[in-house]
């Protein structure tokens, strides 16, 4: 991008910048948690969200509420938002939106991959795949048989083909199949991203980069954790790390030879960043920040990656206290990562 | 007292209603609006430090035959209208299915004319397709055969439809489209959107499954295909017959659930009010609570003393209606808290109440402005918008307002015109009194009127009408004079000039002068003053009546006299000077009159040189009275404080009967000299009292002092400001005229100056504009600005010579007050 892209950047995205940051203020304040936890039944847990910017959005729903109803009325409702977002957007943000979905498409991918190995009706995969990740395509992805098949008579028109690359390979599709697949197609599709936020330059790259950095690390930990005790050997292992993030490329190759937790929290202590290593559940609450902090700058296309991660926190709170709650489970009620 | 002067006299009264027919008393008790029910959860926590009363907890809902009837009524009616709603969507659904099915049989019959087209070419060249033949008998050979799928596809997704077919199935089908004529409606979505028909002609049953596939994975609504002719056609009279039946039965349909809404529609409005009734009716029983047995429901009330005939009925149509044994009943208690402000109005006054309660609503009991305000705030209005021409486009629409009230448009009318028709007696008025005032001003439309005919004569100035005798000692006009000066000037001291003063109002002369806004902005100056001083006075003197009214006589002598006084001999004695010398100097002595603002500024300054005054004595008068102002000013300081320090030591000295009593608030000393003055004990304030606790201020000479010295203070400076204040009657009389005749000068003077025979043309449009302009900038714009500083004079420069303001409003239990809401909420 050009030298001084900041004084014409709100020519092309200013509405859309101006409308995710009045967004941003929607979000669900300390108060409103506080009065969510104290919530006895579901129906109070409505009532409450009445209040907030979620307006009457279960209005429709008939009784009685569960929590996966109140799941996807919110998807729904971040799906209309970011629909809007994107129907108004130009080039290049448009291009930048696609790679925010591409994360779902993938996730609904190899969510109805698994449905069609299992013998599931599609229907009844369609109703848990996100919003967001949806294309027409996705429903016939049980037609194919081999990740190529996949790609050459499904994916080929979506945004996900050229993460196809690596993947092309005429294993028939198991169930670790499947796993190695998603993650593969994660690391290039991170990889992708990474590289054109980094192309793009700006604020953008400040912003972006270091989000896409960490969340990079993240699945090397996943993926380290997931497999042990699985038949995945490492060297397999290694090739599914996007290679994008801070742990690249000593970090990496360590937590390759990683044999159990121990091992890899040794890996993790390298680093400043994630030095209180304690499983996963430590990524959250830096994530959460960094996010936050990204509406600190402006000009950039940071901000709209950050709301829709900072309303997924969100969503993934209220159904924690929603399950707490419809479960009578109060002890662990408070344990939702508050966004700031 | 008539009731707008004061407000109603209150009492509180303890209802003591049966648990059993509370709901109907309270019924009763709504439909009349005569009392305000108080609450006493929101009581008790104002005084935190009595404990809550016990029975605190909603008294359990009667068991109301008729709210069940109606929920199962309702509940009833729901079930069937969701069932009915459910069949007809359904029956659409199918409906839109046998439709779909048909077009596409009649398109796809077109598809396979071409392929019987197509047959012979293909079976006449077998020879040639060899290889494809061979392909043929081998798919045979495997048990694989030709097969169809045919549907309907939503148009945007046609392409990717046909590529990812093509992709899948590696060129193994063959696929044809037709667009079809009419858009269709989306089952799912209710849009209406264009659909292509497409049949898929396939080999081989794997690719049947994947072709089918992918019609569900683009939600194609795919319909058996008819292998033969004979198929085609059964299945096309089937769908025909089918869809004629459906067509009736969903007519039949549709009726039903008009007529099963119809119904509910009959019934909704009742129903939201009696809803809304009853919601209001359990909200007051929340407030009442239980008496000690149980039995019972006290309810606390005001009640206007007056009405106190109607609770006592309404309570006992209530008991009699619900058939209870023992009657409902009520208790006036004593009390010595401020009740509730209550004023009646009717449609005319409730204007001008509304206008003073903008301010605040008055104290209990106090002098309400709101009497005066009805000619008054009118009066100074027209003081300002005094041109009866506009005051009578006013008057005309007030008028038609007034005359039309009843009309439903305008009372649902909205915002601004909503506005307008709640002042529409208020309008009425101004417009009124605009006229009086336009014609004292002698204005309309800018223009003056000659009814009378003018007192000047013009002639008489000339020297030919004069004896010559006479002609040497005047200055008077001949032919030279008229033609050679630009100016000429009318002498009223020659004899016949000057007629006599024209019966009403100014004279239509003027109108010529050029020295006519000097004429009339020295009268207009002057009456401004004059109105304002006599509005001020009047102010302070309904102060005296409050003073009485509560039994606080030492107010009258220590502040009320004394701040008239004040006026009085400064601004009294500047409205005498002013007659004097409208009385006095004649046209003959008019060189030898003294200037009135000088002479002012003389009775303070007292200069060394002397002028010959106003009259004989002068300078003693105004020493007086400028004693008389400088030894009231202290009085009105220290006067109040003194004589409150003086009852609050000496205590009973010189025949004050109530000598213990003066330090309680002030709201509440009239209903302690209700109580009579037994229960006042000597020496202490504290108050022998059955429910209800006195709050006793401790006496505090410094905060008296300093009120009084504040109050003093702002009443002196205010004099001064607020005498200079009612000078906008003048400079907004002044800005209305000249507006008007700016108007006319630049719009209907063009227009007229035009030549006789286009002149007209011209015109019209210069009318027009100028009836537009007249009506948007005279009458409404400065309709409004006069109307705000009318109201600025009331509230600021009248009122705070007497009106505190700081009551309570009496809001009633009264059913009327909700019914204007829901009117809306169901419209």
């Amino acid at each position: 991008m050009l030298e001084g892209a900041e004084f014409y950047f709100n020519v092309d995205h200013g509405y859309l910048e101006g409308l995710v940051r009045g967004c941003k203020a929607s979000l669900l304040t300390q108060q409103d948690y506080i009065n969510l936890v104290q919530c006895e039944t579901l129906e109070d847990v409505k009532i409450h969200l009445q209040t907030t910017d979620y307006g009457n959005f279960l209005a429709n729903e008939t009784n009685p509420l569960t929590v996966s109803k109140i799941d996807t009325e919110m998807r729904k409702k971040l799906c209309r938002e970011f629909e809007y977002f994107r129907n108004h957007s130009l080039e290049p943000l448009s291009t930048f939106f696609t790679y925010m979905t591409c994360s779902y498409m993938i996730d609904n991918v190899i969510l109805l991959m698994n449905g069609a190995l299992q013998k599931k009706s599609v229907k009844e995969i369609l109703v848990k795949c996100h919003p967001l990740g949806r294309f027409t395509e996705m429903e016939a992805v049980n037609i194919a048989e081999t990740p190529s098949d996949l790609f050459n008579a499904v994916l080929v028109e979506t945004p996900l083909a050229p993460f196809f690359q690596d993947c092309m390979s005429e294993n028939t599709l198991d169930e670790l199949n499947i796993e190695l697949l998603r993650n593969k197609l994660y690391k290039s599709y991170l990889e992708a991203f990474y590289k054109f936020c980094k192309n793009h330059g700006d604020v953008t790259a400040e912003i972006m980069c270091p989000i896409l950095e960490f969340e990079a690390d993240r699945r090397a930990f996943i993926i380290t954790l997931n497999s042990f005790g699985t038949e995945l050997s490492k060297d397999d292992r290694e090739t599914l790390y996007p290679t994008c993030g801070k742990l690249y490329p000593e970090g990496l190759r360590l937590l390759a030879q990683a044999e159990d937790f121990d091992q890899m929290r040794r890996v993790a202590e390298h680093y400043g960043v994630y030095k209180p290593f304690d499983g996963l559940y430590c990524f959250f609450l830096p994530q959460v920040q960094m996010n936050v902090l990204a509406f600190n700058r402006q000009f950039h296309y940071g901000v709209f990656y950050a709301y829709a991660k900072l309303k997924e926190q969100e969503m993934r709170n209220i159904v924690w206290i929603a399950e707490c709650i419809s479960q009578r489970h109060r002890t662990k009620i408070n344990s939702y990562i508050p966004i700031l | 007292m008539g009731s707008l002067f004061r407000s109603e006299t209150m009492c509180l009264a303890q209802l003591f209603l049966q648990s059993g027919t509370a709901y109907e008393c309270l019924s009763a008790l709504g439909e009349k609006g005569l009392v305000q029910f108080r609450d006493y959860l929101v009581q008790e926590i104002n005084r935190a430090d009595i404990p809550l009363p016990e029975g605190e907890t909603s008294p359990p809902a009667p068991p109301l035959k008729q709210v069940l009837e109606m929920q199962e009524q309702l509940q009833k009616l729901e079930v069937e209208l969701r069932e009915v709603t459910k069949n007809k969507e359904k029956l659409r659904k199918n409906l839109l299915e046998l439709i779909e099915y048909t077009h596409m049989l009649r398109v796809t019959k077109t598809f396979v004319k071409r392929n019987v087209e197509f047959e012979p070419t293909y079976e006449e060249f077998p020879p040639l397709e060899n290889d494809s033949l061979l392909d043929y008998s081998c798919m045979q050979r495997l048990g694989a055969k030709l097969g169809f799928v045919s549907g309907l596809i939503n148009q945007g997704k046609v392409e990717a439809f046909e590529k990812m077919l093509w992709r899948v199935c590696k060129g193994y089908t063959i696929v044809t489209y037709a667009e079809l004529d009419e858009p269709l409606e989306d089952p799912e979505t209710g849009e209406v959107i264009k659909w292509y028909v497409f049949l898929i002609s396939f080999w081989g049953e794997q690719i049947g499954h994947k072709v089918k596939k992918i019609c569900d994975c683009y939600h194609c609504h795919v319909y058996p295909y008819p292998n033969t002719a004979e198929e085609r056609k059964e299945i096309q009279e089937g769908l025909n017959t089918r869809i004629q039946d459906l067509y009736t039965v969903l007519h039949k349909t549709e009726d039903y659930l008009r007529q099963v809404l119809c119904k509910a529609a009959e019934s909704v409005y009742s129903h939201v009010i009696q809803v809304k009734k009853m919601k209001a009716i359990y909200h007051m029983l929340n407030m009442c609570s239980f008496d000690v047995t149980n039995k019972c429901l006290i309810a606390e009330v005001w009640c206007p003393e007056a009405d106190l005939h109607d609770l006592r009925r309404a309570l006992e149509d209530g008991s009699r209606e619900s058939g209870a044994t023992i009657p409902s009943f009520m208790n006036t208690i004593p009390t010595k808290e401020t009740p509730p402000t209550l004023i009646r109005t009717n449609k005319f006054t409730e204007g001008f109440q509304n206008i003073v309660d903008a301010y605040g609503v008055g104290s209990y009991r106090e002098v309400n402005p709101a009497l005066f305000t009805i000619i008054t705030f009118p009066f100074l209005f027209a003081v300002m918008f005094g041109d009866f021409g506009h005051g009578f486009v006013m008057f005309l629409f007030a008028l038609l307002l007034v005359l039309n009230e009843n009309h439903p448009r305008l009372k649902q009318s909205q915002e601004i015109m909503r506005m307008f028709f709640n002042g529409r007696y208020i309008l009425l008025l101004m417009g009124l009194f605009s006229v009086y005032t336009g014609l004292i001003y002698n204005d309309c439309f800018s223009k003056s009127v000659n009814l009378f005919g003018s007192g000047w004569n013009v002639s008489a100035m000339y020297s030919s009408s004069h004896a010559p005798a006479e002609r040497r000692r005047m200055v008077l006009w001949n032919d030279s004079v008229v033609r050679r000066s630009r100016v000429l000037q009318l002498d009223p001291s020659v004899p016949g000039v000057f007629q006599g003063p024209y019966p009403l109002g100014i004279d239509p002369i003027w109108n010529l002068a050029t020295n006519r806004l000097t004429f009339l902005n020295s009268f207009k100056m002057k009456m401004s003053v004059i109105l304002g001083i006599i509005h001020m006075t009047f102010g302070v003197i309904l102060g005296i009546f409050n003073h009485l009214h509560f039994r606080k006589k030492f107010n009258i002598y220590l502040v009320s006299v004394p701040e008239l006084l004040f006026m009085l001999c400064i601004f009294g004695y500047l409205i005498f000077m002013i007659v004097y010398k409208w009385l006095v100097y004649s046209a003959e002595t008019s060189r030898v009159a003294p200037s009135i603002l000088i002479e002012f500024i003389n009775m303070f300054l007292f200069p060394a040189s002397e002028t010959n005054g106003l009259y004989a004595g002068q300078e003693h008068v105004q020493r007086l009275l400028l004693a008389v102002t400088a030894l009231s000013v202290p009085v009105l300081f220290l006067g109040k404080p003194l004589f409150l320090l003086w009852l609050h030591n000496g205590r009973s000295c010189f025949g004050v009967s109530r000598s213990g009593y003066t330090l309680i608030r002030k709201d509440s000393e009239e209903e302690v000299s209700l109580l009579g003055s037994q229960d006042i004990e000597e020496g202490n304030n504290q108050m022998e009292d059955g429910c209800r606790e006195m709050t006793c201020e401790e006496f505090n000479f410094g905060e008296i002092l300093m009120t009084q010295v504040i109050h003093s203070i702002e009443y002196c400076l205010g004099c001064i400001s607020n005498t200079a204040s009612y000078l906008r009657l003048w400079a907004l009389s002044l800005a209305h005229a000249q507006l008007s005749d700016v108007l006319w000068t630049m719009l209907v003077r063009v227009g007229l100056r035009v030549d006789t025979t286009y002149g007209v043309l011209l015109l019209l449009p210069v009318i027009a504009l100028f009836a537009v302009l007249t009506i948007f900038i005279l009458l409404i714009m400065e309709g409004l600005s006069a109307f705000l500083h009318a109201i600025r004079l009331h509230w600021v420069e009248f009122q705070n010579k007497f009106y505190i303001g700081a009551g309570t409003k009496f809001v009633p239990f009264s059913f009327r007050l909700l019914s204007s809401k829901f009117s809306d909420d169901v419209a």
